[in-house]
C-alpha cells in the first residue's frame, strides 16, 4: 500500500527527517510513536502533500510516484489524513462541503455522484454511528467546534470518503475517554484487508483500543526501532529515551 | 479626449418645461462642472478613484444621452412575488402594484420641484444637477407596510454606448410605514455608458426601509451614485450592496441620523474580477443621541481588479448614547489586485460606544489544503472559501426566497465568469 524509503525532508534549511524507511501492506495497522519534534508530524504533512518540504528519497502508494501526485489526486486515489488540528472553514457548509468532497472523489473513481437525499441518509447513518450530533452537519464547517467534535468529525469524513490509506494524526490528542472510544470504534469498524492505517501518537492510550499490527518509534527524524503492540507497552514504562 | 471635456449649455436648452429659475440654477451647475471636469485623485474623496484617468483611459468621447425606448422583450423575475417599476435608461416607464394597496403608494417621474436646490462641491453632484430631467419619485404613506418586495428594474438598453445619463430619484417612507426594495440592474449595452444618479431618501418617523442592490450580470457599464438619507426617530434604514460585475461603480452614500433611536445599516459583498473598481464611501451623521449604526463591507478581489472603501462616522457633541461601528474586510486572491481602505471617526461627544476595524489578506493556504486533502483542486477550494466569505453578508437577509435568489446571483459571479 505504503513505501517510504530513505525518506528525508528539511523546511526553512531545518532537517526534521533523517532517512525514514516505513513499508504498510494492505490491511495493517502501523502506529507511529514518538517525542515531540522527532517528525511525527511532518511525516503526516508529507503524505498528505503538503508544500513547503524539501524531499528526498522515494514515496510510493499502491506502486505509484506519490511525490508526482498533486494534493487532491491524493485523496482522489485513496488517501486521508486526520487532521491534528482540523481547519476552521468560516461560511462553509459541513453538509454542503461533505457532499463536494465525496463527489468529487467518486467522480475521479469513475463513480456515479450521489444525490442529496442518499447523501444526507449516507451521512445521517454515519453520523449516528459516531455519536455525532447531526446539528453541528448543518453548521460551519469546524466553526465553533469543540475539540472533540472537530475529531469526530474528522472521523466521519473518514467513513464517508471511505479511503484505503488513512493517516490518523494524533487524532486522539486532547480527547476524553469517551471521544478516544467512539473515535476507536470508528476506526476499528472501518478496518479490512484492503484499507491500511498509520497511527500516529504521542501516547500508548489510544492502542488500547486501536490495537496495531506493528509499532514504530520516531526520533530524530528516523524510525529507531519496531516491534508489535508491545513495544508501546514498553514505551510507555520507560520512556522514549530509553528507548534511544 | 475626455480630459479637457465640456459640455454645452445648450443641453439645458434640451430640456422641457423648466422655469427662469430652475435654469439658472443649472447653467451654474454646469459651469462649475466645466471648470472643475471629473474629479481626480488631488480630491480627497477620490484619492483612490481617478475617475478622470478611468474616462481618458476608456472614453472617447461621451454624449449626453436622449434616447429612452420603450422595451417589449422584458422578462419579470419569476423566483418570488413582487410589485415592480421599470426604469430604462433612467426614465420611469411604468409600475405594477399589484400586491398593494395603491391609494397608498404615490409614484410619477421625475418633478423638478422635489428636489431642493443644493449646493455641491461635487462635480458629479453638478453634472446631476445640471442635467437630470429623469427619475422617479416613490412616496409611501403613512401606516402601510408593503405586502411585497418591491422590485427596481434599472435597464439599460442596447444602443447606449459612450453616452451619459444623469437621474434623480426620491424615496419618501412616511410615519409608521415599510418598504422592502430590490434594486435589479440589467444592462443591455455591450458598450460603454456612464449613469450618474442622484437619490434622495427621507424616512419618517418609525419607518423602515431595506434595500438590495444587485446586477443582472457583468456589465460595460460605469456607474455612480450619491445617495442623501435622512433618518427621522425610530426610524430603521439597511442597505445591502451585492453590485458586484460592474466596469465602474461608486456609491457615495450619506446617511443623516436627524432623529433619536434611529438606526442605519450598510452591508455589502462584493466580487471584483477582470480590471473591476469599485468604491462605497459612506459617511453616517450621528446628530441626535440613542442612534445606532453598523457597516460591514466584505469585498473579494481577483485579477486586476480594484476595492475601496472609504467609511466615516460623524458624531456630534450632543450625539450621546451613540452606538456605531464599521468593519472592511478583504481577500485578495490575485497579486494584481488592490483593496484600498481608509476609515474615519470624527467624535465630538464623550458618552459614545464607537470603533472600527479593517483587515485584508490573502486566502488561507492552511484552509485550501485542508479542503484539497478531501479531494478538492485549488480552484475549486479557492471558490468555496470564497462562497464562504462573502455569504457571510447574505445570511442576513431574512426572506429565504430573496436569500436563494440572491446567493445564486453570488455564486454565478464567484464561479460562473
Amino acid at each position: 500500500m505504503l513505501e517510504i524509503i530513505n525518506l528525508k525532508a528539511s523546511i526553512n534549511k531545518r532537517d526534521i527527517l533523517n532517512g525514514l524507511n516505513l513499508k504498510i501492506n494492505p490491511g495493517e495497522v502501523h502506529a507511529i510513536m514518538g517525542p515531540n519534534g522527532s517528525g511525527k508530524s511532518t511525516l503526516a504533512n508529507i503524505l498528505s502533500g503538503k508544500n513547503g518540504y524539501k524531499i528526498t528519497g522515494d514515496l510510493k502508494y499502491k506502486g505509484e510516484n506519490l511525490k508526482d501526485i498533486p494534493v487532491e489526486q491524493r485523496a482522489q486515489k485513496g488517501i486521508f489524513l486526520a487532521f491534528q488540528y482540523p481547519i476552521e472553514i468560516p461560511g462553509v457548509n459541513t453538509n454542503n462541503f461533505l457532499k463536494t468532497s465525496l463527489n468529487t472523489i467518486r467522480k475521479a473513481k469513475g463513480e456515479k455522484e450521489i444525490d442529496t437525499l442518499a447523501f444526507l441518509k449516507l451521512v445521517k447513518e454515519k453520523a449516528k454511528e459516531l455519536g455525532i450530533d447531526e446539528k453541528i452537519l448543518s453548521r460551519q464547517l469546524n466553526v465553533g467546534f469543540s475539540g472533540g467534535e472537530k475529531k469526530k468529525n474528522e472521523i466521519l469524513q473518514m467513513k464517508i470518503l471511505d479511503p484505503n490509506l488513512v493517516i490518523l494524526d494524533e487524532t486522539d490528542s486532547g480527547l476524553d475517554i469517551d471521544a478516544l472510544k467512539t473515535i476507536a470504534d470508528g476506526v476499528n469498524s472501518s478496518r479490512s484487508k484492503d484499507k491500511s492505517f498509520l497511527v500516529i501518537t504521542h501516547y500508548q492510550r489510544l492502542l488500547d483500543y486501536i490495537k496495531p499490527d506493528f509499532v514504530h518509534v520516531l526520533s530524530s527524524g528516523k524510525i529507531v526501532k519496531s516491534g508489535s503492540r508491545e513495544l508501546a507497552l514498553e514505551l510507555e514504562k520507560k520512556g522514549y529515551k530509553k528507548i534511544n | 479626449m475626455i480630459e479637457n471635456f465640456k459640455i454645452s449649455l445648450k443641453e439645458i436648452d434640451k430640456i422641457n418645461l423648466i422655469n427662469q429659475e430652475d435654469k439658472n440654477y443649472r447653467i451654474k451647475n454646469l459651469e462649475f462642472f466645466n471648470k472643475k471636469g471629473f474629479p481626480t485623485k488631488k480630491e480627497e474623496d477620490w484619492k483612490f478613484s481617478d475617475l478622470r484617468e478611468i474616462f481618458s483611459k476608456n472614453f472617447k468621447k461621451i454624449d449626453i444621452n436622449d434616447t429612452y425606448p420603450e422595451e417589449n422583450k422584458f422578462r419579470l423575475i419569476k423566483e418570488f412575488d413582487h410589485n415592480y417599476i421599470l426604469l430604462i435608461n433612467g426614465r420611469l416607464i411604468r409600475s405594477d402594484f399589484k400586491f398593494e394597496d395603491k391609494n397608498k403608494i404615490k409614484i410619477t417621474g421625475y418633478k423638478e420641484e422635489n428636489f431642493l436646490r443644493e449646493k455641491s462641491n461635487n462635480p458629479l453632484i453638478c453634472l446631476n444637477n445640471a442635467l437630470s430631467n429623469e427619475g422617479y419619485n416613490l412616496v409611501v404613506e403613512k401606516d402601510y407596510k408593503f405586502e411585497k418586495v418591491l422590485v427596481i428594474y434599472n435597464l439599460f438598453n442596447e444602443d447606449l454606448s459612450e453616452k451619459i445619463l444623469n437621474n434623480k430619484n426620491k424615496i419618501i417612507v412616511k410615519k409608521n410605514s415599510e418598504l422592502h426594495t430590490i434594486e435589479y440592474t440589467i444592462n443591455r449595452s455591450k458598450n460603454k455608458f456612464f449613469n450618474n444618479t442622484y437619490e434622495n431618501i427621507i424616512l419618517y418617523e418609525n419607518a423602515k426601509f431595506k434595500n438590495i442592490c444587485i446586477q443582472a450580470g457583468r456589465s460595460e457599464g460605469y456607474f455612480h451614485k450619491f445617495l442623501n438619507g435622512s433618518i427621522k426617530s425610530d426610524s430603521k434604514y439597511s442597505s445591502f450592496i451585492f453590485s458586484s460585475g460592474l466596469k465602474f461603480n461608486k456609491q457615495d452614500i450619506k446617511i443623516d441620523l436627524e432623529g433619536k433611536n434611529s438606526d442605519c445599516e450598510i452591508k455589502s459583498a462584493l466580487f471584483l474580477n477582470k480590471e473591476d473598481h469599485q468604491e462605497i464611501k459612506t459617511v453616517v451623521n450621528h446628530l441626535v443621541p440613542n442612534c445606532k449604526s453598523f457597516q460591514k463591507i466584505k469585498s473579494v478581489l481577483d485579477s486586476n481588479a480594484k476595492g475601496v472603501y472609504q467609511g466615516k462616522i460623524f458624531v456630534k457633541d450632543i450625539a450621546q448614547k451613540t452606538n456605531a461601528y464599521q468593519l472592511s474586510k478583504a481577500l485578495l486572491i490575485s497579486e494584481n489586485s488592490e483593496f484600498d481602505s481608509k476609515p474615519e471617526l470624527e467624535i465630538y461627544a464623550d458618552d459614545v460606544k464607537c470603533s472600527h476595524g479593517s483587515t485584508s489578506g490573502n486566502v488561507d493556504e492552511n484552509s485550501i489544503h485542508y479542503l484539497m486533502t478531501r479531494g478538492l483542486t485549488k480552484k475549486e477550494a479557492t471558490q468555496l472559501l470564497i462562497n464562504g466569505f462573502l455569504k457571510e453578508i447574505i445570511s442576513d437577509i431574512k426572506s429565504e426566497t430573496i436569500k436563494k435568489f440572491v446567493e445564486n446571483k453570488l455564486e454565478f459571479q464567484v464561479y460562473g465568469y
